[in-house]
């Protein structure tokens, strides 16, 4: 890590409060409706890595999700719209390192070229050894995985061992290989505002495509105002560098509402260009079935019961 | 709309565009067509419509219309003060209970009614929150509750008359109603062309709340003038203005010497320094930037202030945050005009801009810019243009950002950036302003005491201390300090020129020869600048007693200039130097007792023994202010947001002070006790009549440990050194004992820069129904509360 980026990192300021007081600004705002709420719905939609991280994962329920991720709304809901033939699916799926092989096999099966992502790095605390964190994220590569979220080491990062860390994630970094990088930051245990800043510059410079909140497994999760301090990160960054990241907000993220509010921020904050998926994703599992319910209600004028749309 | 609905979904997620958000406006334009559009005058507990009068329409933000108001004339002037007078009388005479009930129920109506008030306020084009008013109505609902048992020996004034200008918001207007409300005035209000619809609405909403009928009336009108014809009306007892500062002086100027006290709180169009440390959290800064400085309608001027070690960052910040923005509708075409003759001129002189898109060339529509590189110098910053336009100016220390930031001639707030406790504390002790953000902007409520600093106002709002512009100390009823009269009319440019008779040698005894005083100005005695003297004559008028000189516009300069480079070390000498000082003060009296006693008795013809008595009852108020000094003290009022609000008091500055004829002596030392006991410094003017007092004192003051130059006086023409206080910039407040011609002058000459006045028309043996000797606490209270301005600095935490 160069002097200057130490430099950097220990100048880093965050006041809380007017922090929590934008993202009360931006989640005030008011959202439109009709064919806008529509669109900016299946924008939502093609941002999402469809995830699947529980212990009872099988080749079966991964091939639901995988299926599901090529043909996340109804056909014909989005035929109605003429969207049927604009490519919406899902960003990618999301899945452990052992299913990686049993996503990267569905999605062949079905033809679709539809990336896979695997967690890594000892997910979700990182509390196991360095060698076997690489190890990790080796075999997820070798297995098929083009994206790799890897866990941040928050020993290193709430003992403001900054450097260590940066270290840490250039390993990564290297072991990924061409497969993008997300780091996930678990923002939940980071403590403060200023840690979390610290955290995603420090992710940016070793190299991460992508900085992600949370594993969705820690008391907190992705929070409005913990996204604008990552973004603001990426800005920073962005105007120091010219380099672009990626953010991805996941955890606890379930309804269509929360969606727009999401990519409001990011219109906001960022700008359009965070608007895509090579630049920004959703972490959700059950999020995409609330989306397809709006959907379905724009389109038709009805609520759908769950019964009437595709499970994942 | 049109092509807009068109939109097909692929568009739109091509786009990624936001949509149209609907508002409704049923609600208020139901209630409008109730009024079949035109809305009357308010008066009685009735919408009014009196038949041929002129009438004023209002467009809304989109050109089509929204209703019509009156112009009232005289006529309803009259009558509508006449049923404001039974207002008071039935208002006042409820118990406080009872007041505080109406107010709280009103809490509750506007409850029921809020979606119709936001609407007519968008209609309106004045934006206000109907959670801010429910906020203000609590809070003065309990005021209203505990006046007697907190605020005691105060009563209310009468019939207050509310001014607005056209572009004051509703709430500005209401920060003012309702206070005076609470304590138990009727209110006659009348506000500018976008606050009438909804001050209507409300009006009829405190009407179904149980207010007395008539206790709140409206009057409309097409300016200004319409206030200064309320204020006409001898039933009105006290007019207090909000909006920008050019109606306030002219309604000052209209009703200079009605012999009714004005207020003004010049909110709109202040210039107000918007300050970034290096130690900010640069991105929230910005997004304060964002959210504040391009509204469409803005009440207040940002200079954007920026430490020269972030300035690439913060710049960079904005121009990345501002490339989404669209253009911002400006009021009319002149004002474009305006835009673009400072656009060029800032150019010119080599500022560059900012801009998400270039200007249309024509129109009404500007982009959102920033104006980088600009000065102090600036005209751009001088006489800031309407519309979306930020000035940037950088800045190198702490002291700079300071010294820049108070180079204004605007007091009324600041928004300061840093994470840093010690330096945000230190800056928003320093910053002369009455509100100062910290890492926030734009924040209210009405329990913190803010007073506009220099040309931003003379009169606090908020808190208890706001509550007693609307009060008098009970005893005063009888003869108000300044009576009703109708205006003079004076050649303000004559007054005060008239020069004093010129002292001849006549030869006279030199054993009996009157002797020659000297005045006191910047710790010295010294002679007038003129060198001539006056006479003054004993108490029957037959023979002089002695010469003192003829001070005038010079003395007068000096003086100041002396006691504004003292007065800051002054105020911030601790507490108990201050009391130290007074107490030294009051001995030195205390030594010269008989000099004193003597002089008085020379002076008035008091007896010796009551002029020592008047001698000993000044030595005891100079202690009892020096006792003051460490309890009068601000206070961290619970405020609803989360963080933490402080509001201190701080000395005015320096003040000028025109001293009575009655009890020349005891008056003169309770007067000056009060004032510099808070950390104003002082310039007095003796009685005319009765000089030979206070010039004695300056013996006293020459031993005593006062700052050289803290208190200065000047003696001859009363006329001629009003005036020339009253032209002197750095006064911030006048203290007048004098004749009608001179409240008159005073309250037309001391606005530009802005005075407080505190006003009292002698007559004979009465000075403003005071009586010195017997003083009340609500007097005393009065006195220490005129001698300061209240600044409240709000640090909101998470």
């Amino acid at each position: 890590m160069s002097k200057q980026c130490r430099n950097w990192v220990s100048k880093v300021r965050v006041n809380t409060q007017a922090v929590l007081k934008r993202a009360q600004h931006i989640q005030g705002r008011k959202l439109a409706k009709k064919q806008w709420q529509a669109a900016w719905l299946l924008k939502a939609v093609t941002c999402i890595d469809l995830t699947t991280l529980a212990g009872d994962d099988t080749p079966s329920n991964v091939h639901r999700l995988c299926l599901k991720a090529i043909q996340p709304v109804r056909y014909d809901l989005l035929k109605s719209m003429d969207m049927h033939d604009k490519g919406v699916t899902t960003a990618a799926v999301c899945v452990y390192p052992s299913r990686v092989a049993d996503a990267v096999k569905s999605l062949k099966a079905a033809n679709s070229s539809l990336p896979v992502a695997s967690v890594a790095t000892g997910f979700p605390a990182g509390q196991t050894p360095l060698k076997t964190r690489l190890e990790e994220v080796r075999m997820a590569v070798v297995d098929g995985a083009t994206e790799i979220d890897i866990v941040i080491n928050r020993t290193l990062a709430l003992t403001g061992q900054w450097e260590a860390m940066y270290d840490e994630i250039c390993q990564f970094r290297e072991a990924c290989g061409d497969a993008h990088m997300k780091t996930i930051l678990a923002i939940g245990e980071l403590g403060t505002f200023t840690n979390v800043y610290k955290a995603s510059l420090v992710a940016m410079m070793a190299g991460s495509d992508f900085i992600k909140t949370s594993t969705g497994k820690e008391a907190v999760n992705a929070t409005y105002p913990v996204a604008i301090v990552m973004v603001r990160a990426i800005r920073d960054y962005f105007l120091c560098t010219g380099h672009k990241v990626g953010f991805k907000p996941a955890g606890g993220i379930r309804t269509a509402k929360e969606a727009l509010v999401w990519l409001t921020l990011m219109k906001e904050e960022l700008g359009d260009d965070w608007l895509h998926p090579h630049l920004f994703r959703l972490g959700a599992s059950s999020l995409l079935a609330d989306i397809e319910r709006q959907i379905y209600h724009y389109v038709t004028g009805q609520y759908a019961a769950f019964h009437e749309l595709p499970m994942a | 709309m049109a092509g807009s609905t068109a939109k097909t979904v692929h568009d739109i997620f091509q786009s990624m565009e936001y949509g149209p958000t609907s508002s409704s406006a049923a609600t208020a334009q139901a209630w409008l067509d109730h009024h079949s559009r035109s809305l009357g005058l308010f008066m009685d507990g009735k919408f009014v419509c009196p038949a041929d009068r002129q009438t004023c329409s209002l467009v809304d933000s989109k050109g089509s219309a929204v209703c019509s108001t009156v112009c009232a004339v005289d006529h309803d002037v009259s009558k509508c003060v006449s049923s404001a007078v039974i207002g008071f009388k039935a208002w006042s005479s409820l118990s406080c209970f009872e007041r505080a009930k109406v107010l709280l129920k009103m809490g509750s109506v506007l409850g029921q009614h809020g979606q119709c008030v936001s609407e007519v306020c968008e209609l309106s084009k004045t934006s206000c929150s109907p959670s801010t008013l429910l906020r203000l109505l609590q809070y003065y609902s309990s005021w209203a509750q505990l006046r007697d048992s907190l605020i005691t020996d105060w009563s209310p004034l009468g019939v207050v008359a509310v001014v607005a200008s056209d572009d004051c918001s509703l709430y500005s207007l209401m920060q003012k109603v309702v206070p005076a409300l609470a304590m138990g005035n009727s209110v006659v209000i009348v506000p500018g062309r976008s606050s009438a619809p909804p001050a209507l609405l409300l009006a009829q909403l405190f009407m179904e709340a149980g207010l007395p009928s008539s206790a709140l009336s409206v009057l409309t009108g097409s300016d200004v003038s319409l206030g200064a014809k309320v204020a006409q009306n001898p039933n009105i007892s006290y007019v207090t203005y909000s909006g920008n500062k050019q109606d306030g002086v002219t309604l000052c100027k209209a009703t200079a010497g009605l012999g009714v006290p004005v207020s003004v709180s010049p909110c709109v169009g202040a210039t107000c320094p918007f300050i970034i440390f290096e130690s900010a959290d640069i991105d929230s800064a910005v997004e304060g930037v964002m959210e504040t400085a391009f509204k469409a309608k803005k009440e207040v001027q940002w200079v954007l202030c920026v430490q020269e070690s972030v300035l690439d960052g913060v710049v960079s910040r904005l121009r990345l945050r501002m490339a989404a923005m669209k253009c911002v509708a400006l009021a009319s075409e002149g004002d474009r005009a305006q835009v673009d003759a400072a656009l060029q001129e800032a150019q010119k002189q080599g500022a560059t801009l900012l801009q998400p898109c270039a200007a249309p060339p024509s129109g009404t529509q500007f982009p959102p810019t920033v104006l980088c590189g600009t000065a102090p110098s600036s005209p751009c910053v001088v006489n800031p243009p309407p519309g979306p336009l930020l000035p940037l100016m950088s800045f190198r220390s702490n002291t700079e950002a300071v010294s820049l930031a108070n180079h204004s001639p605007h007091g009324q707030a600041a928004s300061i950036w840093t994470e840093d406790l010690t330096l945000a504390l230190e800056t928003a002790k320093s910053l002369s302003v009455g509100s100062v953000w910290v890492n926030s902007h734009s924040m209210s409520d009405p329990c913190l005491p803010a007073s506009g600093h220099k040309d931003s106002g003379t009169c606090t709002d908020g808190g208890q201390e706001g509550l007693y512009q609307f009060l008098q100390p009970s005893s005063s009823s009888s003869s108000p300090p300044l009576p009703r009269s109708s205006s003079i009319s004076m050649d303000y440019s004559n007054f005060g020129t008239a020069t004093s008779p010129a002292v001849i040698p006549n030869g006279s005894d030199p054993a009996s020869a009157p002797k020659s005083y000297l005045q006191f100005v910047g710790g010295k005695s010294c002679k007038s600048e003129s060198g001539s003297s006056v006479a003054v004559q004993s108490p029957e008028g037959t023979t002089v007693l002695a010469y003192c000189p003829d001070g005038g516009r010079k003395d007068v300069r000096n003086a100041v200039e002396a006691a504004i480079k003292v007065q800051p070390g002054w105020m911030k000498k601790s507490m108990s130097a201050r009391a130290q000082s007074l107490h030294s003060l009051a001995k030195g009296l205390e030594a010269k007792r008989r000099d004193i006693a003597a002089s008085i008795n020379a002076q008035t013809g008091l007896s010796l023994e009551e002029a020592d008595k008047e001698v000993e009852l000044s030595i005891a108020r100079l202690s009892d202010w020096a006792a003051c000094c460490d309890k009068i003290q601000g206070g961290a009022p619970p405020v609803p947001q989360s963080g933490f609000a402080l509001s201190l008091p701080e000395a005015l500055g320096v003040v000028g002070v025109v001293l009575p004829d009655n009890r020349p002596f005891l008056s003169m030392v309770t007067l000056l006790g009060a004032a510099i006991a808070m950390g104003n410094a002082v310039v007095m003017v003796p009685s005319q009549k009765h000089p030979l007092p206070a010039l004695a004192f300056i013996q006293v003051l020459q031993s005593a440990d006062l700052p050289a130059g803290l208190v200065n006086i000047i003696t001859g023409s009363r006329d001629q050194l009003t005036a020339a206080l009253a032209n002197h910039s750095v006064l911030k407040a006048i203290w007048y004992w004098g004749n009608a011609e001179g409240c008159q002058y005073l309250q037309y000459t001391c606005t530009s820069p802005l005075k407080t006045l505190w006003l009292h028309c002698q007559k004979e043996e009465k000075d403003g129904g005071m009586d010195w000797t017997q003083l009340r606490p609500s007097h005393k209270e009065e006195m220490w509360r005129k001698a300061v301005q209240w600044k409240s600095i709000w640090i909101p935490t998470a």
